[in-house]
């Protein structure tokens, strides 16, 4: 079930159309990943599905309701992490988070948020004097204060160290397993492929593609590799009917495919199902990142 | 407890936590006052300059409003700038709560900090240096209100035209000290040149301190000073709403 339809949005600022006629659906219960280059509109889509911004042209539906006409409504179910958006400095975790809680018919339990969220015993800390990494983290737990149906997550960790972004990305998923649908707005390709199930790539305000990371690796030609040696004899004919196998070799004992979308899965699958133990198994995936920079550079106007 | 009232308590601690402008929003003005009271050789004696009147007497009312002044145009602009500059202010708008809410929470805060500094001042006034309490209490509030009214408005208006803080506190200022000078924090009013007073007059902390001195003093204020103030707040007030951006 569609929880956010968008259909042919549009956003002008200065006679120049930033969002140019983007359509998606978000699911519910996904990830859903917003990638793209710096200036590609990511964040104007995200802030005219909360409503910030008027669209110029196209429709949005959020659980529903539209976003500019019923803003109050959707609030109290949608909860926003903005980007480059920060606190007082002398501001306490708890004290914020109960302010925010209390403008919510249905507050989640702020304390419980503050244990999921990797903030336990920081109830008293000023807002200042959290690391990056916690401030994110309150961040996100602010936008889920309000007990959302779905949560919009710009940015959410952009600027952190390896260490926080890792833990970040397990508060995210923690989000999603909590049952609420998440729309993650990110750069970094490693972090849409782990967490996002559907990934819609933005050029210059359009929408170039959208799908799982496997398909948007597919998509940008780019094959995936398996090498191993059969613990028993095996006929080619096996593999070369699995979906996605483009291509057999043998060298000796060994056996290399290569495919696209799930070849592994299916290649993996055959195996275990022919009884078949694949000795020094070898994967060679495209990640990506390989096939964002493929899609956004044959995408990418040339001024 | 309500959205709005544990919003306003939350921005009343963040002001306390503030020792800088707790100092000079809260304590500053009833020290100001008794600095010169006791430091300045013949402050509380009546002054042939002044037509008999105690330089304390004519100083009680600036004393209020610098400190009102301090709160609206140094303390509330830079407050607004960084809310914004910060996305507090955008943020607030993804929830239920409008962020116009957070102004008026700011208001109280700052309002009520005004309050008890103007109240510190008259008591100071009264205990130190003999100063009577206002003789027309009621007209001494509504001329304080009007103060604070024309003070705060225009801190909104500062607030909503810039966009960072330091933007704002320059700003502030450069309002700050000519608004002080026509208050007659430098030069007493009755010190002035008559083309001087005559501006001053238009000025709304001068109309302000005028008008809070007569009402101290027994009389009530003049129609041009009240009318000052309220034309200046509500002007001011007008173009704050066409002005204000909440990002």
């Amino acid at each position: 079930m569609a929880v956010i339809e968008v259909e042919a949005l549009v956003k002008t600022y200065d006679q120049r159309n930033v969002v140019d006629g983007v359509s998606f659906t978000v699911d519910q219960g996904e990830i859903f990943g917003i990638v793209g280059p710096n200036g590609a509109g990511k964040t104007t889509i995200v802030e005219s599905i909360e409503g910030l911004r008027r669209p110029d042209g196209g429709s949005i539906r959020v659980l529903g309701l539209e976003p500019i006409v019923d803003r109050l409504q959707l609030t109290q179910r949608v909860g926003a992490q903005l980007q480059e958006s920060r606190l007082q400095d002398k501001v306490r975790v708890g004290e914020v988070l109960a302010t925010y809680a209390s403008f919510y018919r249905n507050p989640a339990d702020w304390h419980e948020l503050m244990d999921r969220f990797g903030l336990e015993g920081r109830e008293q800390a000023k807002y200042g004097d959290l690391s990056g990494g916690q401030k994110q983290r309150l961040s996100a737990a602010l936008a889920l204060v309000g007990s959302p149906e779905i949560a919009l997550l710009d940015e959410l960790t952009t600027g952190l160290d390896p260490a926080a972004r890792r833990s970040t990305w397990e508060t995210v998923e923690q989000i999603r397993d909590s049952g609420v649908t998440v729309v993650l707005v990110t750069h970094y390709m490693d972090e849409a492929e782990r967490l996002c199930d559907r990934i819609m790539v933005i050029v210059d305000g359009r929408d170039v593609t959208t799908g799982t990371p496997n398909e948007l690796i597919a998509q940008a030609g780019f094959e995936h590799t398996l090498r191993f040696d059969p613990s028993v004899p095996i006929e080619d004919a096996i593999f070369s009917e699995l979906p996605g196998v483009t291509g057999m070799r043998r060298n000796g004992g060994q056996i290399t495919i290569t495919g696209a979308g799930d070849v592994v899965y299916s290649v993996v699958l055959a195996l275990a199902q022919g009884g078949v133990v694949a000795r020094d198994l070898q994967i060679e995936q495209a990640s990506l990142e390989d096939a964002y920079l493929a899609l956004t550079s044959s995408n990418q106007e040339i001024d | 407890m309500s959205a709005t009232t544990k919003l306003t308590r939350m921005e009343a601690r963040l002001f306390l936590r503030e020792p800088i402008s707790l100092f000079f929003g809260l304590i500053f003005p009833a020290l100001l006052l008794y600095g010169l009271g006791s430091l300045f050789p013949g402050f509380t004696d009546p002054a042939a300059e002044l037509n008999g009147a105690r330089f304390i007497d004519v100083y009680a009312p600036v004393a209020i409003a610098f400190g009102t002044a301090m709160l609206g145009l140094s303390s509330l602009p830079p407050t607004l700038a960084t809310y914004r500059q910060f996305g507090i202010l955008r943020r607030l708008r993804t929830t239920p709560l409008h962020p116009a809410r957070l102004l008026g929470a700011q208001m109280i805060v700052q309002g009520s900090v005004a309050v008890v500094s103007a109240l510190a001042v008259v008591i100071v006034a009264a205990v130190a240096f003999d100063v009577p309490l206002p003789e027309r209490a009621l007209w001494f509030v509504i001329s304080f209100l009007l103060t604070a009214a024309s003070m705060f408005t225009t801190g909104l208006l500062i607030g909503s035209v810039t966009r960072t803080n330091q933007a704002a506190i320059s700003i502030g200022m450069a309002t700050w000290f000519p608004m002080l000078f026509f208050a007659g924090l430098w030069v007493p009013r009755a010190m002035m040149s008559s083309t001087l007073q005559r501006i001053a007059d238009f000025t709304p902390l001068g109309a302000g301190v005028q008008a809070m001195s007569n009402a101290w003093f027994g009389s009530a204020p003049t129609a041009l000073q009240i009318g000052v103030m309220v034309a200046y707040s509500v002007i001011v007030g007008l173009i704050t709403v066409r002005a204000f951006r909440w990002e």
